[in-house]
């Protein structure tokens, strides 16, 4: 076998190539996941697809049930004068609570995350978006006389939570993930201002995240779409 | 004969310490020139025990092989057609059969063993 002793070195070289190419996808497997089976894809779409209709059906029950409210009201309006107060009163409170959509001069906000490009990865983002991001934002523009704030379209009212569950963030029970639009209603100018002080939220927050900020004359910010219902509370007499 | 394993094993430690990936983007052009490579070192190791081994073949058949395999398949992507089948195929069945073969001698030289015990040690 001496006579072979450049081979066995070329068959070591060899075999440590492969080892190094091996163990790097290995890794690769490793950090994807694996793939996913074409059944197990399959069992998940036909589960989305399920919800979807869920939610479709939940939603067309919503709006039943909102237009025979409408009807309710418009009945008692056609009662006479003090109805006709009674109803405006109830149309204001809905207004304040945000069960109306609403439209006005204003500006969005967009939160999105800044990639990178690194040697081995494309999308590497420098961090993600937090709950504590959207929370300072939103306070901002609540300080600077904001009358109605929606992120991707789900409407900041009294009880509204913003927070972190696992990567997305869950707001008024739904979760949403990068990008978020904030549309704030009120007056641009001191909307704008209120943002891009110097050291402000959109200075800080700026350096790692994407922050576009937009004046629109004209901004609709939908309405509040979930189920208000007080179990505890009640009104002192 | 223990080189490759050697080798393999080396390999291995050394790419799970050092931090070099591939792209997950070309994962899967990898993922077939790794096919082919292990058929080349399996076809080498089999050219070895009917000592028909020459380096150069060697060589050539491991690289050549893998670049073919992943641009196949580069290519195949290309045109939505896919070949990697074909290499995964080819490959595969190729595997099998050295295994084959080197299992077939080494039992061969297991057997002749007690027999020839004096001459012939590796």
């Amino acid at each position: 076998m001496k006579k072979t002793r450049g081979g066995q070195a070329a068959i070591l070289l060899v075999c440590l190539i492969l080892g190094l190419a091996l163990a790097s996808q290995f890794k690769n497997v490793q950090n994807v996941g694996g793939s996913v089976s074409l059944q197990r894809t399959q069992e998940l779409t036909s589960e989305i697809q399920k919800l979807n209709q869920e939610i479709a059906g939940q939603q067309q029950l919503i709006m039943d049930l909102e237009r025979m409210l409408h009807e309710y009201e418009n009945a008692a309006k056609d009662d006479g004068d003090f109805n006709d107060t009674m109803y405006k009163e109830l149309e204001r409170s809905r207004v304040l609570a945000g069960l109306t959509e609403l439209e006005g001069p204003g500006i969005i906000v967009t939160i999105d995350v800044v990639k990178i490009n690194s040697w081995y990865d494309e999308s590497t983002i420098i961090r993600n978006v937090y709950h504590d991001d959207l929370l300072l934002l939103v306070n901002e523009l609540n300080a600077a006389g904001a009358e109605a704030i929606s992120i991707n379209d789900e409407r900041i009212i009294s009880t509204s939570e913003i927070r972190n569950a696992g990567d997305f963030i869950v707001i008024n029970t739904n979760r949403y993930s990068t990008p978020f639009v904030i549309k704030a209603i009120g007056n641009p100018d001191t909307l704008e201002a209120s943002l891009k002080l110097l050291g402000g939220v959109a200075d800080s927050l700026g350096e790692e995240l994407e922050i576009k900020i937009q004046r629109e004359e004209k901004l609709k910010v939908a309405k509040f779409n979930g189920y208000l219902q007080f179990r505890h509370a009640k009104p002192v007499q | 004969m223990w080189l490759p394993l050697l080798g393999i094993i080396i390999g291995i430690v050394l790419g799970m310490v050092l931090p070099f990936s591939v792209p997950v983007a070309y994962s899967s052009y990898m993922s077939v020139a790794l096919l082919a490579a292990l058929d080349s070192v399996f076809g080498g190791i089999k050219s070895h025990l009917e000592d028909q081994f020459e380096t150069d073949v060697f060589l050539t058949g491991f690289f050549g092989n893998a670049v073919l395999a992943a641009g196949l398949t580069y290519i195949g992507d290309r045109l939505d057609v896919p070949i990697y089948l074909a290499a995964i195929f080819v490959f595969g069945s190729r595997l099998f059969q050295n295994f084959a073969l080197i299992r077939r001698y080494l039992l061969q030289r297991l057997k002749k063993k007690p027999n020839t015990a004096t001459n012939n040690e590796e």
